[in-house]
């Protein structure tokens, strides 16, 4: 033996001793911090980094902040990418504090990779020490931290052992890491911050409303006879006169594309007309395609649909209603009418055959009433496009409420996107909160990042550049 | 003596022009299963601010959470050089057109604008997403067109040069010290700057005539025959559903148009006075 055996150099006892007033001590004179341990989602192993993690555990430890007069001088610096924090904590937290609170549970987690219990994410199994890599927040500042260096020997082996970590912490570099610790305070901390896009939803529903009218001599029903080919574009479609005192029929075609050939699908009736005494004969222009044609029949003295006019437009409608004409047509034809939507809203009502044998203008109603948005999203939860199929994490759920009477309450969600685009009439649903809404609108830049101009150049450059064939790099 | 005041934004414009290239970049980021975690517009500003308007925009509370988010990109001029390899005659103009008044134009002077796009990223692999999705478009250059001078839609071809690509990744030292991982692309838009823009005295040039003569001897040659040439309208300028030579009268630089021809044989041995504007 090197050393003189009648003189200790720290039995465990003082060891304890030791331990134990600098657990008290951390506990009178420390502030409380916020220990997040990192889950790894994805490593490259060739370049050698973590490329996508999660911080979705807290454990409140008491630490003593080294730096008690404050961050470095100089902290905030101007760099050609902005604003540039550089603000640097040292904390010193008890040893024993983190292997006795904080490790089973670390060791729960790893246990829990290693039986194939937990897939979803990695975990490093170093987990009897505070890593590098680890955030702590600190709620006296308001930020986040991120572990840079853990000090270990220092104060040096006193009474033969070592009794805390030093952290030496730099401010997080923020990049749609997930921070989901139910802790509002902390999740906040990075709620706008990133690549974040603003839908604003449907909260109530209105169904739309419609009147008819009715005509005799009026077209009853178009006979599409040959649905022509080579549209570029949407031909017009002309039907002869009605006679002195009458009203002229009016119709619009709708194109289709089968097998690269663009033809007639059909003829919607914006005007039956009224007072035809003879079929009118309908004939197409323009459009660069030839050979369509079409032929009607009119209902004489009986009555058909002449007009249907939209009274209110509506609101929440992810696709085109139904919409059912209701009257009595005693032995006649019932009429058949299509709505189109603009932005949830019912925008056209067509018809599609006048039918015959109205006694009265019937009335029109709307079916397929929408689905008025149901529950409330939660924060970081996945919603899912259920047209588009896009995923996007929430960032902030919320409902603003006018005190204007009569207007309606605006309820509107970010969220950082998973991948691809959502499109506007599309019906949402949270994965975990089930809740579900109809997007109204939607924009995909970057909802209030001071740094981000990218929608700002594009806008000034619309004006001076042109592209005659396409940005190749993609229009914002 | 170079006081004209003009100012056409050209600068500006190529700025504006380099930046839109840049600014619907996207990264994404996935899981160890292959599938998509996120997706990430890279966020572009142009780099040079005020630096009061950085701090009250950036960290408007004080106390923000996070050093920066990552990754961002951000362009700057650097230079502004006379390229003389592009040199024209100075004293040349053309005509152009600002849709009601003819315009004479000096020949624009040629300039390279050195620009900087620098691209800062917490990993390595974003900013290869970010540099792969940027360099197959030079090669080494990218046309733009740029509609240098809007009043009299002057458009240009300005070819970005992409002339060198570092990068600095300081990844060695202490631990105290964090890893910057900063690519910087240097680029040269092919300019040009353009003077001042005045009204032409020429005019529009409404009436050509040629006078012919059969014999060799220019100084005794009586002119024997005359052709004219005027603009005819293609269009209804007046609108009176009519298109006759009141719409030619009314024809404008920008206008499409034909030719009135007519040819006339004379044999009064009379000379055109282009003085008098008649023949004597």
């Amino acid at each position: 033996m090197a050393l003189n055996p009648f003189f200790l150099q720290g039995t465990r006892n003082e060891q304890f001793l030791v331990q134990d007033i600098i657990n008290e001590q951390l506990k009178i004179y420390g502030i409380e911090v916020i220990y997040l341990p990192r889950k790894i989602f994805k490593t490259d192993d060739i370049i050698r980094e973590i490329q996508s993690s999660k911080f979705d555990d807290s454990f409140a430890l008491e630490a003593y902040l080294n730096n008690y007069d404050g961050y470095a001088p100089d902290s905030d610096i101007m760099t050609k990418f902005g604003l540039r924090l550089k603000n640097e904590i040292s904390l010193t937290i008890s040893r024993e504090r983190f292997e006795e609170f904080i490790v089973p549970f670390l060791e729960g987690i790893s246990s829990g990779i290693r039986d194939g219990l937990i897939t979803d994410y990695d975990f490093a199994d170093l987990i009897s020490r505070p890593k590098e890599g680890d955030l702590i927040y600190f709620p006296l500042g308001e930020r986040l931290f991120e572990i840079k260096r853990v000090e270990s020997e220092k104060p040096f082996y006193q009474l033969g052992s070592n009794y805390v970590y030093e952290l030496s912490c730099e401010l997080f570099e923020y990049e749609n890491e997930l921070i989901d610790t139910s802790i509002e305070e902390l999740d906040n901390t990075v709620k706008d911050e990133g690549y974040i896009t603003n839908l604003v939803l449907v909260s109530t529903a209105t169904t739309a409303t419609a009147t008819a009218t009715i005509a005799t001599g009026a077209i009853s029903e178009i006979f599409l006879n040959d649905d022509g080919s080579g549209y570029t574009s949407t031909p017009t479609v002309t039907i002869t006169p009605a006679p002195v005192g009458g009203t002229n029929a009016s119709a619009v075609a709708i194109t289709t594309s089968v097998g690269n050939v663009k033809s007639i699908r059909r003829l919607e009736i914006t005007n039956a007309g009224a007072g035809y005494t003879i079929a009118p004969t309908i004939s197409f222009s323009g459009g660069g395609g030839s050979g369509a044609a079409a032929t009607c029949s009119i209902g004489g003295t009986l009555s058909s649909l002449q007009t249907v006019s939209i009274t209110g437009s509506g609101v929440g409608y992810a696709s085109a209603p139904t919409v059912n004409i209701i009257g009595s047509v005693g032995s006649g034809v019932t009429a058949t009418v299509v709505a189109g939507i603009t932005s949830t809203t019912v925008s056209s009502v067509r018809i599609l055959k006048p039918g015959i044998g109205y006694t009265e203008a019937p009335t029109v109603e709307f079916s397929n009433f929408p689905t008025v948005g149901v529950g409330t999203f939660k924060y970081n939860e996945e919603v899912v496009g259920q047209t588009s199929g896009t995923t996007a994490r929430v960032r902030e759920f919320k409902t603003v409420i006018s005190a204007t009477p009569g207007v309606l309450p605006i309820t509107s969600m970010r969220v950082s996107l998973n991948t691809g685009k959502f499109y506007v009439g599309e019906t949402i649903v949270g994965s975990s909160s089930s809740a579900s809404y109809t997007i109204k609108s939607y924009e995909d830049d970057s909802y209030e990042n001071p740094y981000d101009v990218n929608e700002e150049i594009e806008t000034e450059a619309d004006n001076i550049l042109d592209f005659t064939e396409s940005n190749p790099f993609g229009e914002y | 003596m170079l006081g004209t005041y003009f100012y056409h934004e050209i600068i500006r414009k190529t700025i504006i022009g380099f930046g839109t290239l840049f600014n619907d970049i996207f990264i994404k980021h996935t899981k160890s299963d292959g599938s998509i975690l996120d997706e990430i517009k890279v966020g572009l500003s142009y780099g040079p601010m005020q630096k009061f308007l950085t701090k009250i925009q950036e960290q408007a509370d004080l106390t923000k959470a996070t050093a920066i988010t990552l990754p961002r990109m951000s362009f700057e001029m650097t230079t502004i050089q006379y390229d003389t390899t592009r040199k024209v005659g100075v004293t040349q103009t053309f005509k152009a057109s600002d849709g009601t008044n003819l315009k004479k134009v000096y020949m624009p002077v040629p300039y390279n604008i050195g620009f900087e796009l620098n691209i800062f990223s917490k990993l390595n692999d974003d900013a290869l997403q970010i540099i792969e999705q940027i360099l197959p478009f030079f090669q080494p250059s990218f046309n733009l067109t740029v509609d240098l001078v809007s009043s009299i839609g002057e458009k240009r071809d300005v070819p970005i040069i992409l002339d060198s690509i570092d990068f600095q990744d300081d990844y060695e030292g202490s631990f105290e010290t964090r890893r910057a991982l900063i690519y910087t692309l240097r680029f040269t838009a092919k300019t040009y700057l353009f003077g001042p823009i005045a009204d032409s005295t020429d005019g529009l040039i409404r009436k050509v005539q040629v006078d012919v003569s059969s014999g060799t001897n220019t100084s005794t040659a009586r002119r024997e025959m005359r052709y004219t040439a005027t603009p005819k309208a293609l269009t209804d300028q007046n609108n009176d559903d009519v298109i006759n030579s009141a719409d030619d009268a009314l024809l404008g630089p920008d206008d499409d148009f034909g030719f009135n021809e007519d040819w006339n044989y004379l044999a009064n041995s009379k000379d055109y006075s282009p003085t008098r504007q008649t023949d004597i």
